[in-house]
């Protein structure tokens, strides 16, 4: 049985089409392109010299140890802030999901964080665990901890995890309590008479039946530590101490803004647009298909 | 909603009166600076527009010296780069460099007909900001140089003479152990601008090449000679030795630091003698300034500590009128007017860029009634000249700074010694000095 609708004039779908390919080619395959074409090139800040020196930059970028240890920081970043996200958003939506009264008025201040724009929610994090002034900091001291991000790789690194994974907290809270209040009752009822205790229902029913909302807020908090936590990084520490935080991203946005090593910020940054588009793949193709919702 | 089209006719007619009426040339004067010293540098863009009616100077922010650079450059390959742009020392040999991008100021004063004789300023920032010919290609505006504040009451509480800061390294080390011993402050010292004053500030004092071809005057084939020079890395070391027990605490790249010296906790700091005015209008103690200290081993020490601060650049532009290079040509000869840069010097603690502004100020007596003033020119323009007090000229030098901040913190957190910290840094810097050469052949 087929059922395709089909249009009388030909040139209708491409009108249709038009804005959003408009939007596409504007804003991703033009700066993209031209990241490309200036990705193999050498030339001074304005642009008086410019040579062609193929993959040179290319080379260069995989051959530097700095960029290679960037990429493993990037890993363990993210992977920090994924999962330092995703564990408190579903504790905090399966609380959620019991309240009975005021539940809209604790749901809306679950997501308060998510409008908070990043670079205010790095300074927010900072002022907390500023060594000087800060609260946390003042706490952490008394509790014996020497806590110095100004001079610390480790300190400075958990206080960008910490103030880019509170932000996406939220998102994740939202994803997951909609995923739970799409679990049939009926099921968890049915668990419950047959005397499954609350850990037992979460576990064998709850968890897997998440399983979807999961995987997509996995690859959604991938590229968000990946890419949109610059904001955070850039109030909070520039990417020091001695490199301690600078990400990939902070890595593309320094050599090219502070540096003017435009050849190389763009060979990093095409690297980068490869690393999204694999991820992006990977959801189309594993997620996507094989973590069906049904 | 909708506004009828009759109610905005009477708002359009105004709006096209007054552009007629104001025919101003706009000059767009892009400025580095913050706080105190940048709302006075803005005041005098308005002094100016008030003292004429041909041109209208708007002065703005676009963020710290670096991130300015780089929206400037954008402009630039745009087709509308600002008029002038403020550039820190560290951005001079890449503006040098960026030939035709922009006009020297000496040719700028010359087509507009006005008088300008670079023997005006001082030369010490003739000398850094000029060619062999003589000619300036940027027009120093905030000079400054590297001081030692120190907290008195912080001095007085450790047992410690509060007239008498430290001259050298080792009589700064004993009075920050002191300070600690005695819990005087919870820091003995800090500075601003690492690799300014550790690197090249501290090389002038001492009369180090840390590069090749006088500095990287002489061309851009230069390279750092930093492990040739154990001096440097003996610095290193001593703050890598004195961060364990916080007699010296590192606070943070660019200015960060400046916060805790204003706060009371490192009672002494290294900084811009340009700090001044944020000090003195923070600080809730009483504070002296010095000279940088040196190392009373080195050889002929302590030579002359050179210049930094930041000097004004002309772009270049294909649609640039004569006009406007005119009132470009104006708003600098008004900022190197004798009133405006004794006001400037006055209020920030920049020193006066001009051989007459600094002989006004001396004439009546603001060095005498305002002790420690004169700390920076005796230490700028008193002390005794070498081979290498005058500055460096390197390319990709702001990057540059940023691999030595790298190194020295990857040192400070005991990752590394002093010393292999200023082989990485020659190591990584060479390799990006070589990158700009072949960008500028």
């Amino acid at each position: 049985m087929q059922r395709k609708v089909v249009f009388p004039q030909k040139g209708l779908p491409y009108w249709l089409l038009a804005p959003q390919l408009a939007i596409t080619l504007v804003f991703f395959f033009w700066p993209g392109g031209q990241a490309m074409y200036m990705s193999l090139l050498l030339q001074d800040p304005f642009g008086h010299s410019v040579q062609f020196v193929g993959l040179e930059n290319f080379r260069l970028v995989f051959a530097d140890e700095d960029y290679l240890q960037a990429v493993w920081r990037t890993a363990y970043f993210s992977l920090a802030v994924t999962v330092l996200a995703m564990v408190p958003g579903l504790a905090l939506a399966v609380m959620a999901d019991r309240v009975i009264k005021g539940g809209t008025a604790y749901t809306t201040a679950m997501l308060v964080p998510y409008a908070i724009a990043p670079a205010v929610a790095g300074v927010l994090w900072l002022f907390m665990l500023n060594p000087s002034i800060g609260v946390l900091a003042w706490w952490l001291k008394h509790a014996g901890v020497a806590w110095n991000p100004t001079l610390d790789g480790s300190d400075a690194m958990w206080l960008v995890i910490l103030a880019s994974a509170w932000k996406q907290v939220a998102y994740n809270f939202l994803f997951f309590l909609a995923g739970l209040q799409a679990i049939p009752k009926s099921l968890l009822e049915a668990a419950a008479i047959d005397g499954a205790r609350p850990f037992r229902r979460f576990y064998t029913i709850v968890f897997p039946l998440l399983s979807p909302t999961t995987f997509f807020l996995l690859v959604v908090g991938l590229v968000y530590a990946f890419f949109d936590t610059f904001g955070v990084i850039d109030a909070v520490s520039q990417g020091g101490p001695a490199s301690a935080t600078e990400t990939l991203v902070y890595k593309v946005y320094k050599d090219g803004i502070h540096s003017l090593d435009l050849g190389g910020s763009a060979a990093q940054s095409v690297v980068l647009m490869v690393i999204v588009v694999a991820l992006t793949m990977i959801q189309f193709r594993f997620i996507e298909r094989r973590v069906h919702y049904s | 909603m909708k506004t009828p089209i009759r109610l905005l006719i009477p708002a359009l007619l105004t709006a096209c009166l007054s552009t007629a009426a104001q025919a101003q040339t706009e000059i767009q004067f892009w400025m580095g600076l913050t706080g105190v010293n940048g709302e006075l540098l803005s005041r005098f863009g308005e002094d100016f527009n008030k003292s004429q009616s041909d041109y209208r100077v708007v002065v703005s922010f676009k963020g710290q010296y670096p991130d300015q650079r780089a929206a400037a450059v954008a402009a630039y390959r745009a087709g509308n780069p600002p008029h002038i742009m403020q550039m820190f020392d560290a951005g001079s040999g890449d503006m040098m460099s960026a030939k035709g991008s922009v006009v020297p100021v000496s040719e700028v004063f010359k087509r507009a007909g006005l008088q300008f004789n670079p023997a005006d300023f001082i030369p010490a920032a003739r000398g850094y900001y000029g060619v062999p010919n003589g000619d300036l290609l940027s027009m120093p505006f905030n000079v400054s140089t590297t001081v030692l504040f120190y907290n008195k009451d912080a001095f007085k509480k450790a047992g410690l003479d509060a007239d008498k800061p430290p001259q050298t390294w080792p009589e700064l080390i004993s009075a920050a152990n002191k300070i600690r011993s005695t819990n005087a402050a919870a820091c003995g010292y800090t500075t601003a601008w690492l690799a300014w004053v550790m690197l090249e500030q501290f090389s002038s004092r001492h009369n180090i090449a840390f590069g090749t071809k006088g500095n990287g005057r002489a061309g851009a084939d230069a390279e750092l000679t930093l492990v040739a020079n154990p001096l440097l890395a003996r610095q290193v070391q001593t703050l890598v030795d004195m961060q364990k027990d916080k007699s010296f605490d590192y606070g943070g790249r660019s200015n960060d630091a400046a916060a805790k010296f204003i706060s009371g906790e490192c009672a002494m700091f290294t900084q811009s003698s340009g700090g001044l005015a944020a000090i003195a209008t923070g600080a809730k103690f009483q504070f002296g300034v010095s000279q940088l200290p040196y190392w009373p081993d080195a050889k002929g020490a302590p030579y002359a500590t050179t210049i930094g601060g930041a000097s004004l650049w002309v772009f270049n532009a294909p649609k640039r009128s004569d006009v406007e290079f005119r009132g470009v040509a104006q708003f600098l000869n008004f900022l190197r007017s004798d009133k405006v840069m004794t006001e400037w010097a006055k209020t920030t603690g920049f020193l006066p860029a001009t051989n007459s502004a600094f002989k006004a100020m001396q004439d009546e007596g603001f060095f005498a009634k305002n002790p420690g003033r004169d700390v920076p020119i005796l230490s700028l323009i008193a002390a005794a000249k070498g081979d290498n007090t005058n500055g460096y000229r390197f390319g990709r030098w702001t990057e540059i700074r940023d691999v030595y901040h790298d190194e020295v913190e990857k040192a400070l957190q005991g990752k590394q010694s002093g010393a292999e910290a200023m082989l990485n840094t020659e190591r990584r810097g060479n390799v990006l000095l070589r990158a700009f050469e072949r960008t500028v052949n």
